[in-house]
């Protein structure tokens, strides 16, 4: 097995590349604020700035999650 | 993980080795290379392109233009300031063109000329090569810096090592506030970051990229390009037998290293010390190479002292290698350009016809209609919005046709919106009640008086059933 930084590289560099296109394609459609109204009532007092990094971790955790299930599934062939 | 396929056909000793080993594991370790500083025509090239490149960057943040920054993809307010032009969340469509843009010019690029990108305006290479002056001005030479890294911690290693850092460390920063300052203005931010009170997120991103610029730059460089970036892999998709490749011409310099009894190559490996990714380009096109061209100038000043002609390691064509005529104009290199002229005519036309101005119009949902002047006239409310996308206020003046007699009561003075925002007003209309039976088709004009912008909306007029 590939030590842990090729692994670690693996999962977090292409879900990086990943969530940056998608915060973008996201946010160009959508505007942060209005997570306030339609979110938990943590969201209420959400900030533009807080609106996209949220989404721009929340993209990138889920394409970190994607990356890993496949080093998973590959098995270690 | 493959190497292009299209490299196949010439010699790759990388390919080789890591077919013929499939038990050794998929990465080596990265060995630090240390890239001899060449001159020449190609690192000319280069050095005007990232003084250029990163002038531009350093500088047009802090340009102004009518009293905003020139150029501010302002993301907390998210309008996005190009010069004269700003483009509001409704103009995506000018984005998305602007990406497509980009994209086929890179694959237009690289198809006739290779990984020009690469070797002279990816960022990557524009800060690797910054950092590297900056590494070759405390510390020397190719031989001194590893001289100097084998040697222990004397008082000049500490100082040079650390005069090093600092300058990167300085220059990594100055990049993370320039980037973040495209995005949130840069003057105010600038006073923000000195006196201490910027905002959580903003001084995240600095650091965040400022540390990015540090790492790219200055440790991994040449790995970024052979690990991480996604178009080296599928560059070579856009190659063909035309594409201009840096290549060694094994005919004229083999058997090397024979003096006058052999090929032009003397062996001296200035073209393998030159090489910013560790390759050596004698052993055919490899994945890694960047076509930054730096073997080129190393073995062209060899080739001026020992007096043969220049061009042992060239700029050339697969085909032109093979002695087979080259091919300027080829299908792919015209649909390349078809499409590229496509998105940028949409483009043109869509900025030209573009009118900075958006008028909404909502009909008054709690009645239906209004008999005024005791049932002479029929009477409709409305909701205007109108947004003056303009980098200067406006007045406008509003009118309506529709059915005979259809008359605007309110408003009848012009209507002023200040530049970038959104005026939101009620307006009434009035139709004498014989004309005014059954539905109709109203048709709103806004026009500026102060500008020739104007734009036009439908809705719709409501009269008792007849």
């Amino acid at each position: 097995m590939n030590p842990l930084g090729t692994r670690l590289g693996w999962i977090l560099w292409p879900s990086f590349l990943a969530a940056c296109l998608a915060s973008v394609l996201f946010f160009a459609a959508v505007d942060p604020l209005l997570l306030r109204g339609a979110g938990p009532q943590m969201f209420a007092q959400l900030s533009r700035e807080s609106g996209y990094a949220l989404g721009f971790f929340f993209f990138w955790a889920m394409g970190a999650l994607s990356s890993l299930l496949s080093l998973l599934l590959r098995g270690t062939s | 993980m493959s190497a292009p396929s299209r490299v196949g056909h010439l010699p790759s000793a990388v390919e080789t080795a890591a077919a013929d080993s499939p038990d050794l594991p998929f990465y080596a370790a990265a060995e630090k290379i240390y890239p001899r500083e060449v001159h020449g025509r190609f690192a000319s090239a280069r050095r005007a392109a990232v003084i250029g490149l990163l002038g531009l960057f350093y500088g047009v943040a802090w340009l102004p233009w009518h009293g905003h920054q020139a150029l501010l993809f302002d993301l907390p307010a998210r309008k996005f300031h190009i010069f004269g032009l700003t483009l509001w969340p409704q103009d995506f469509l000018y984005l998305a063109l602007l990406l497509i843009i980009a994209a086929l010019s890179l694959f237009f690029f690289t198809a006739l000329a290779g990984r020009l990108w690469c070797g002279y305006a990816c960022p990557q290479t524009v800060w690797s090569e910054l950092f590297i002056w900056i590494e070759q001005w405390t510390e020397g030479s190719r031989s001194r810096r590893m001289k100097l890294d084998r040697s222990p911690w004397t008082l000049e290693k500490w100082l040079r090592k650390g005069s090093k850092q600092m300058l990167w460390v300085a220059l990594a920063a100055l990049t993370g506030f320039t980037f973040v300052g495209y995005f949130t203005p840069i003057r105010t931010l600038g006073g923000q970051l000195l006196a201490g009170a910027a905002g959580g997120w903003a001084t995240f991103w600095v650091g965040l990229y400022g540390l990015a610029t540090y790492g790219n730059a200055g440790f991994l460089r040449e790995q970024v390009c052979k690990y991480m970036c996604p178009y080296a892999r599928f560059q070579s998709a856009m190659f063909d037998k035309d594409t201009l490749i840096i290549s060694y011409d094994v005919a004229r310099g083999e058997p090397r290293g024979r003096g006058g009894r052999g090929g032009d190559c003397v062996d001296c490996t200035l073209c393998v010390q030159a090489c910013p990714t560790g390759i050596d380009i004698r052993n055919g096109l490899q994945y890694e190479c960047i076509a930054c061209a730096a073997c080129i100038d190393a073995c062209d000043a060899v080739m001026d002292k020992i007096g043969r002609p220049r061009g042992l390691i060239r700029y050339t064509t697969e085909n032109a290698l093979q002695s087979r005529a080259p091919r300027l104009m080829r299908a792919r290199l015209l649909v390349y350009l078809a499409l590229l002229a496509g998105a940028s005519g949409a483009l043109g036309l869509s900025l030209l016809t573009r009118t900075p101005l958006i008028l909404d119009v909502l009909r008054d949902r709690n009645a239906l209609y209004r008999e005024v002047e005791g049932g002479e006239r029929i009477e409709n409310a409305y909701l205007l919005k109108i947004v003056n996308e303009d980098d200067a206020p406006h007045r406008y003046r509003l009118s309506v046709t529709g059915p005979a007699g259809l008359t605007l009561v309110e408003p009848r003075e012009p209507i002023s919106v200040a530049s970038g925002s959104v005026a939101t007003l009620a307006a009434r209309l009035q139709a004498p009640t014989s004309a005014a039976a059954g539905v109709h088709t109203v048709e709103f004009t806004l026009a500026a008086i102060d500008a020739r912008s104007s734009v036009r909306e439908r809705s719709r007029f409501l009269g008792p059933q007849p």
